[in-house]
């Protein structure tokens, strides 16, 4: 439970007030783009884009969503998202702090070069590596399968940066005395470092399955068939070359979004109720 | 230090390993067989799943190969799956596992599949990449019958006198007017005698009409020059040599410049993202140059409107894009996959399907398969699409295809933005196109 | 950190799956592509050596030099811009509140979503004829330009969407960092009599500081490589006036063929990254306070 700190002599000032219809207004500039995906898959059939776009749709109906799941094997694509997603974003949050709490916590040679390579890796464009991991993926039989998309993903130099961060923000006091009554590395970090982790964890853990929900380009070489298709895939196969029927494109829009503003709101309290320090009790 | 000795080690390791990748040898297959995915198994099929690397030469046995296309994807899966159901019946030991992939993408999946040594079996090339594919040896020779085609389509796939690919469909560009704004403008529609002259009158006639309509619209890009340029009697290469910036070239994009900056045709910004086809539905524009691929979009306009042959210049000229279907170098199935190549884009079924589901047009000179495509009632001048035929404009296409129509596009860009003239432009795509030429 | 009768080994448990992972999958794929910068590579034939010949052909590549200008003019346009904004917006919705956490899913929903259909939003609003920002221009008597179709301009409006699509993204990032600084700081300082601005700045904002790092490398490191959200806007125009170091990268290795020039590219690229972060690196101990 956060304590409501009261600021000796805070009253609501005007700049306060501004400062709340100012968010008011930001707030639902991100809400309309939303609403009118929404509105836009609900609508009869139309394959042109009205522009200015209607935010009311005149015909609701569910038709977009199952022309959807007739144009691909839905249920398969949905569900190779959903196990690729989910097994990506805890292996990556385990490992990721692990690493990371081994880049903080413990001094051995080579440990800052390893972080710098860590770091490295992110400076390269993945459009890059496709090719030559490609490559590696057809050498060992792995193309179409659910393995090559998620085993490549699972190392995470961002989690690692993440968790390796909120480490060393960690203060030491609590570990110090879980050290003194006898446990070693492993018990003090997964008994003690990790639960009070829960902030990083949660947000590396939605970003993690953000991004492994949404992936196109590796998924997009690596899938032939529904064995391994992905929902952003399965979605391009949407747009037409000349034309493309946008209540069917706005209806998968829908759905690849969905299932992350779930985890969103079910993470969210985790992210902004971490074990307090001082609190300590 | 020991850091940097390490990190050598590495990458030596690594040089050392993509040496042996970089031999570029073909790999082994995957070792799992995929059944057949179940949009594409015919019923009556028997269900046996694929043998690994059947031997070519023995046709009884099942063989599975992957058909690679980015024409099916999304609204013709349906009709592709009917071409297939028909083409078990005259082979029903090959089955057609299709593939798709967005057009934006499929090039890019195309050549990794084919670095990684996982190229699939039969693959659809359009015209403009087909030149660079079959130059580099990717491609395997197609000995088949092609008397059924058109003449003009076969030759665009073969190279040297060897057919690398076969000609799938094709489609063509013409022009689509508005007939209410022509209407009410007084304008006579187009005929097929129109030149310049009388599009640029009628252009004028209906931008004339308020602030919101303008007249005419047509791409200044690449393939909308290089045929416009056409209509003027001027071409990308003449006799071997780069002639995009002769005076027939300029005037012809000196025209399309015209147009837009004496308000016939919105530009850009007017535009604000609405596409073309989209202001043309919406009634803003009173004529459009796009392909046939169109007309279904298009039954949406609330207002009459059909189509014409485009007007020339000193002569005509309309696009001609094919699609053509070729088998890789590389597969194991090479016998089959040239079978279904051949079915799908030579066999009587096949065309009918495809001219049935409107999914362009097939390259075939069996006129009695345009009977239904002509029939059916919008728009009315559907006769046009064989009409435009006659005059058929080749893209220009070289090797190094994409950096020139990027180099191109670019230059128009510049000429449109009114940053350099068109001469300038032109001068600068020669030699930007002679470079490429080396 | 020394934990009583356990042996030295112990960081090799913690690092070797995650570190043994990426070095199979993302550092050596990384160095065959670092490889590949040597050679010309259409990706049908055999790669074909020409030594540094990429190299050289970059530093006197227009279009690549642009780039590079246009993506350092985003970084310092959107870089600064995102991160007051997002850790603006997780001070002000850092409590647990109902209220504080719907805002925070509401702020959050353009980062999830596709840049394909955000794109769609934004064309409609930078739309100079019917497009609502140049309508409220219009309020207050500017003429708003043309937006994306206008040199200049137009890279304003790709800053703009990034920074409205990813300040969800830096506010998460602000919200969890702000959890490890505890209220008992705050508080002590209240007691000393300062109020809430010097509350903040004397005492959150350099516990913040280990997150505040996190964000800026990550920002940095990420807007290098800025490339979806340019072409999807833009498609690098209008008249090349957005052109990105990704997209050319992209460009070379699959349109044009030329995966061996685009390696080389990116080669360029990580050597700028790793330069800007290594002095990022080197000044926070200036101005980082770890615990």
């Amino acid at each position: 439970m956060t304590t409501q700190l009261r600021i000796r002599g805070h009253r609501p000032s005007l700049s306060r007030r501004l400062g709340w219809v100012v968010l008011g207004v930001f707030a639902l500039s991100m809400i309309v783009p939303f609403a009118w995906t929404l509105s836009t898959s609900l609508q009869a059939r139309e394959s042109l884009l009205r522009i200015p776009p209607e935010l009311i749709p005149q015909d609701p109906g569910f038709d977009s969503y199952r022309r959807l799941t007739e144009v691909m094997p839905f249920g398969r694509i949905v569900l190779n998202s959903v196990v690729v997603a989910v097994v990506i974003t805890s292996l990556q949050v385990l490992t990721s702090a692990m690493a990371g709490y081994g880049l903080a916590r413990f001094e051995f040679r080579g440990r800052q070069a390893m972080f710098m390579l860590y770091l490295g890796t992110l400076m390269v464009p993945f459009q890059v590596t496709v090719v030559p991991l490609f490559i590696g993926m057809s050498r060992i039989g792995w193309v179409n399968t659910l393995q090559a998309l998620i085993v490549p993903s699972i190392a995470s130099a961002f989690g690692v940066f993440l968790f390796r961060q909120y480490f060393m923000q960690m203060p030491m006091e609590m570990e110090e005395a879980a050290a003194i009554d006898g446990a070693g590395p492993w018990r003090t970090f997964w008994r003690i470092a990790f639960p009070f982790a829960r902030p990083a964890a949660a947000t590396h853990g939605l970003l993690a399955f953000m991004a492994a929900w949404n992936a196109y380009l590796w998924p997009l070489f690596i899938a032939r068939d529904e064995q391994a298709m992905t929902l952003p895939v399965g979605l391009a196969a949407l747009h037409g070359r000349f034309q493309t029927d946008w209540n069917v494109v706005m209806a998968g829009s829908v759905v690849a979004v969905l299932p992350v503003i779930v985890v969103f709101i079910a993470i969210q309290k985790h992210i902004s109720e971490g074990l307090l320090l001082g609190g300590g009790k | 230090m020991k850091q940097s000795r390490t990190i050598w080690a590495l990458l030596l390791v690594m040089a050392i390993i993509a040496a042996a990748c970089g031999s570029g040898d073909a790999t082994s297959e995957s070792t799992t067989t995929t059944a057949a995915g179940s949009e594409t198994t015919d019923t009556s099929q028997p269900e046996t799943t694929t043998t690994e690397a059947a031997p070519v030469d023995e046709p009884a046995e099942t063989v599975s190969i992957r058909y690679f296309t980015f024409s099916a994807a999304p609204d013709h899966l349906g009709d592709l799956d009917a071409m297939i159901a028909a083409f078990n019946e005259v082979h029903p030991e090959i089955t057609v596992e299709v593939e798709t992939a967005p057009f934006e993408e499929y090039f890019s999946v195309l050549q990794t599949q084919i670095a990684g040594g996982d190229a699939p079996d039969a693959f659809e090339l359009n015209f403009e990449s087909f030149v660079s594919f079959a130059a580099k040896g990717v491609l395997a020779e197609l000995d088949v019958d092609t008397s059924g085609y058109y003449a003009r389509a076969t030759e665009a796939f073969a190279l040297d006198g060897t057919q690398y690919a076969l000609p799938e469909s094709y489609s063509t560009v013409l022009l689509f007017f508005n007939q209410d704004l022509f209407d009410q403008a007084g304008v006579d529609y187009p005929t097929r005698d129109w030149t310049w002259a009388d599009e640029k009158a009628a252009a004028e006639a209906i931008s004339a009409l308020g602030d919101t309509t303008w007249g005419s619209f047509a791409g200044i890009q690449f393939w909308e020059f290089y045929k416009t340029a056409d209509q003027n009697g001027c071409s990308f290469f003449t006799d071997g040599a780069v002639s995009i910036n002769q005076p027939a070239c300029v005037e012809a994009l000196q025209y399309m410049l015209d147009n837009v900056n004496n308000g016939l045709q919105p530009t850009a910004a007017e535009m604000g993202g609405v596409s073309d086809g989209e202001m043309f539905v919406n009634g803003e524009l009173g004529m459009i140059t796009t392909g046939i691929w169109m007309f279904g979009a298009f039954e949406e306009a609330t207002f009459a409107w059909d189509v014409a042959v485009e007007p020339g210049n000193t002569q005509g000229g309309s696009h001609f894009f094919a699609n053509g279907v070729a088998v890789s170098a590389d597969s194991e199935s090479q016998e089959a996959a040239a079978e279904w190549v051949s079915f799908l884009t030579g066999s009587p079924e096949a065309a009918k399907t495809r001219v049935d589901a409107a999914w362009e047009l097939p390259t075939l000179t069996d006129a009695g398969l345009y009977d239904a495509y002509l029939s059916q009632p919008s728009p009315a001048n559907r006769q046009a699409v064989l009409d435009s035929l006659e005059n058929v404009t080749i893209p220009p296409v070289i090797e190094r295809q994409a950096e020139m129509q990027d180099a191109v596009n670019g230059l128009l860009e510049q000429a449109v933005a009114g940053e350099i003239t068109a001469q300038e432009a032109l001068d600068q795509a020669q030699a930007a196109i002679e470079e490429l030429l080396k | 950190m020394k934990w009583l009768g356990s042996s030295k080994r112990w960081w090799v448990v913690f690092l070797a799956p995650s570190f043994l992972l990426l070095l199979v999958f993302t550092v050596l794929p990384i160095g065959v592509a670092g490889v590949l910068s040597f050679f010309e590579w259409d990706l049908l034939t055999d790669p074909e050596f020409v030594g540094i010949a990429n190299f050289v052909e970059i530093s006197r590549d227009e279009r690549f030099l642009d780039a590079l200008g246009h993506t350092l003019t985003f970084i310092v346009g959107y870089v600064p811009v995102v991160t007051v904004v997002g850790l603006v917006l997780a001070v002000f919705l850092k409590r647990a509140s109902r209220a504080a956490g719907a805002l925070r899913v509401v702020f959050f929903m353009p980062v999830v979503s596709a840049w394909v259909a955000v794109a769609l939003i934004w064309k409609w609003m930078l739309n100079s004829r019917f497009g609502i920002v140049n309508w409220m221009l219009g309020l207050i008597g500017i003429e708003g330009p043309a937006w994306l179709f206008e040199r200049g301009w137009a890279m304003v409006a790709v800053i703009m969407a990034s920074v409205w699509k990813d300040a969800g993204f830096v506010m998460l990032l602000f919200v969890a960092g702000l959890q490890a600084v505890s209220p008992e700081y705050i508080e002590a300082a209240v007691v000393d009599g300062a109020n809430a601005w010097q509350a903040f700045w004397k005492v959150t904002f350099p516990l913040l500081t280990p997150t505040v790092f996190l964000v800026l490398i990550i920002l940095l490191i990420n807007s290098f490589q800025v490339f979806e959200q340019v072409w999807i806007l833009t498609e690098a125009g209008p008249v090349d006036s957005t052109t990105v170091v990704v997209e050319q990268i992209v460009r070379n290795a699959f349109t044009f063929g030329r995966m061996g020039y685009a390696a080389a590219m990116s080669w360029v690229l990580f050597a700028v990254i790793f330069v800007v972060t290594v002095a990022q690196n080197r000044l926070q101990k200036r101005w980082v306070h770890y615990a």
